[in-house]
């Protein structure tokens, strides 16, 4: 007989001894280096794709391959695969398709890229392209530097506020006189003399999902737990709903001040899925998006370029709307180009993406659809299914809860943005001046999403569920 | 053009094939997440390193004996043979429940690797056959994502997460999450766990 108060150790014995005691298992499943392994491998056909992008360009634009290719193709390939060694020493249990996803995505964007340079008869510093892998490289360097920086992403946690202060900050930048710079209508840009344009509201989208995070996992309960039940779905009290409206303010008056639809669906959006996450409850859905829709009829009724947009949108292929200053001209041009691309494109370097205007930024899905065809654009489309898919997981497996919303709201913010602006470039919504993620030439584009990919590793590793044991 | 159209043709029906290769690649290698674990054969493993009901006897299961089964009647009796612990609080309903102060340990009590444990943290455990649970369990009765214990307001829940063949507390099937008494076996499967002080 024991005593009633035995303790962990000799209950086990107790339960081991009848069977012959096999001492306590405890068994743990390590495979770090098979995961980063499995990248590497990925991340090396990616390169491969990569490479073979820019000789299929210059065999098709030019007829010939050249040295351009040394600088394009080997340039990203090296700095992905310091990424890749970086990973092995800090985030070894990190998610391995992420990084390989990213890097082709990247690696298209610039042989696309390269190709309207070449059309348009840019080289050296001129070249986009050249820009573009630069860019790159600074936007590696970045996410090298966030996943070394950031060893644990609870200390995003403690910062919750100064993000939303600096999220509040970027947003305004482009406002402040001198500082700001327009460009064809909308107030997005900042730049220091004639050069070096950035587009702040990029990086605030990781400064607003990083303070979503920590500000819902702070206050969900009493956004979700009380309330009148109507229709089916509890809806919240009227002083809880100071968040949505705040956050809706600020979106509207990016719309008005900014001139910019698709940053503040992208801010809207956002915050409308963490809040869903963090609750669970479809009614702050509903009533978000009664007052986003409302707000832009609203402003499609008063303000006139968005009220142009709308037209160029509803009503495109009318010869009036087609022909007029900022009328649907580029629009129905990318859709010509998707029409020509076809079901297997016309092949790289063989088209006339050069026909829209701005082909390698806000159009280079329809640049890409020309010359890939649907075959390829699918492919795109799948590419990023995945990165999402690698983020909502995140989401899925990961036991802290600021760690989970954080990773579902970034890469949310991907997906929304290449829907706002894919469904922008094939008519599906009104076209908005959103950047494709990790393709469209811009650095600051580059520099955002690269970040989003290296705090998604960060969480990937840090929220890794191991088994603890194994049946 | 010193290359023949026929030459690019290739060439670009080639890169398309690759990039979905590239693609299809992932997708497998991504199978097990969104499959779950292969099953393994369990008929041997299970006779070669289990006498099951034996050892399952070994286990301190206290529970009200109104509510036992002929199994686990002689399971509390050889129970209290070994370790003498007092009997639950009587007249409560039921023994008492796990919160996270009096819990510390999960102990596996049937299936093949009966007798093994492990500590408890204030993290939640997943159960499942998908590589990524916190306890994988493998064989044809589980599913990918099968059910989740978790603390809620320091108590310990299990929550069934819609499996096929259902989590069994204390031998009725779970419908919502429920919270999980001490010593109180929860089968899923052909595997049975509990958590103890």
């Amino acid at each position: 007989m024991m005593p009633p108060s035995n303790s962990r150790g000799t209950a086990t014995d107790a339960a081991q001894r009848p069977q012959g005691a096999k001492p306590v298992r405890v068994r743990r499943l390590h495979l770090p280096q098979k995961l980063r392994n499995l990248e590497l491998f990925l991340l090396l056909i990616a390169c491969g794709i990569n490479a073979a992008a820019v000789v299929l360009v210059q065999l098709g634009a030019l007829g010939h391959v050249d040295t351009t290719l040394v600088l394009l193709g080997a340039g990203l390939s090296v700095l992905v695969l310091c990424m890749h060694v970086v990973l092995r020493l800090v985030a070894r249990d990190a998610d391995p398709f992420i990084l390989p996803i990213a890097s082709l995505l990247n690696g298209i964007g610039i042989a696309m890229i390269y190709r309207i340079d070449i059309a348009n008869g840019d080289a050296g510093w001129d070249s986009s392209a050249v820009r573009q892998t630069v860019w790159s490289a600074l936007a590696i360097a970045c996410a090298i530097a966030v996943l070394l920086i950031i060893r644990n992403h609870r200390v995003l946690f403690r910062y919750t506020y100064v993000a939303g202060f600096i999220a509040v900050v970027l947003l305004l930048l482009p406002l402040v006189p001198g500082l700001g710079r327009e460009v064809s209508g909308a107030r997005v840009w900042i730049g220091i003399g004639s050069f070096a344009t950035f587009q702040p509201g990029e990086i605030a989208k990781i400064a607003l999902a990083v303070f979503f995070a920590g500000y819902l996992v702070r206050n969900r309960d009493s956004l979700s737990m009380v309330g009148k039940r109507f229709l089916g779905m509890r809806f919240p009290r009227l002083r809880d709903l100071g968040p949505i409206l705040v956050v809706w303010a600020l979106s509207m008056s990016v719309i008005i001040f900014q001139r910019d639809l698709g940053t503040a669906l992208l801010y809207f959006g956002l915050f409308l899925v963490m809040l869903y996450l963090a609750t669970g409850r479809l009614s702050w859905v509903l009533l978000g998006m009664t007052l986003f829709l409302g707000g832009a009829v609203i402003a499609s009724q008063t303000l006139e370029y968005v009220n142009g947009r709308f037209t160029n949108w509803l009503d495109a292929l009318n010869p009036d709307v087609y022909g007029a200053n900022g009328g649907s001209y580029q629009l129905v041009q990318g859709l010509f180009g998707l029409a020509k691309g076809g079901l297997i494109g016309t092949g790289l370097g063989q088209g006339r993406p050069d026909i829209t205007p701005v082909p390698q930024s806000d159009y280079i899905i329809a640049s890409l659809g020309e010359e890939l065809g649907l075959a390829g654009l699918f492919a795109i489309l799948a590419l990023y299914l995945l990165f999402v898919a690698r983020g909502f997981r995140i989401g899925f497996a990961g036991n802290d809860d600021f760690g989970k919303l954080l990773g579902v709201g970034l890469s949310f913010v991907v997906a929304l943005q290449c829907f706002i602006v894919i469904g922008g470039v094939t008519r599906v919504i009104p076209l908005t001046g959103l950047t494709t993620p990790f393709l469209a030439a811009g650095g600051s584009s580059l520099v955002a999403n690269w970040v989003i990919a290296a705090l998604l590793l960060r969480l990937s590793d840090t929220l890794r569920n191991q088994p603890r044991l194994v049946i | 053009m010193s290359v023949s159209e026929l030459t690019l043709l290739v060439l670009r029906l080639g890169f398309l094939l690759v990039l979905w290769l590239f693609i299809l690649g992932i997708v497998y290698a991504l199978r097990s997440d969104l499959f779950g674990q292969r099953v393994r054969k369990q008929q041997q493993d299970a006779a070669a390193s289990a006498p099951p009901l034996a050892f399952a006897a070994a286990v301190p299961t206290p529970v009200p004996a109104a509510t036992l089964q002929p199994a686990a009647a002689s399971a509390t009796a050889l129970t209290e043979q070994l370790t003498a612990r007092p009997a639950a609080p009587p007249a409560r309903s039921g023994p008492e429940r796990a919160t996270a102060k009096n819990a510390t340990r999960l102990v596996i009590t049937s299936g093949p690797k009966s007798g093994t444990e492990f500590p408890l943290t204030s993290d939640s455990v997943t159960i499942g056959r998908s590589g990524d649970s916190s306890l994988v369990i493998r064989d044809d009765y589980t599913s990918t994502h099968h059910a989740r214990l978790m603390l809620w307001n320091e108590e310990w829940m299990i929550q069934d997460l819609d499996s096929t063949n259902g989590t069994f507390l204390n031998g009725s099937r779970l419908a919502v999450p429920t919270p999980v008494p001490l010593d109180t076996p929860v089968k899923i499967g052909a595997t049975s766990f509990e958590l103890r002080r």
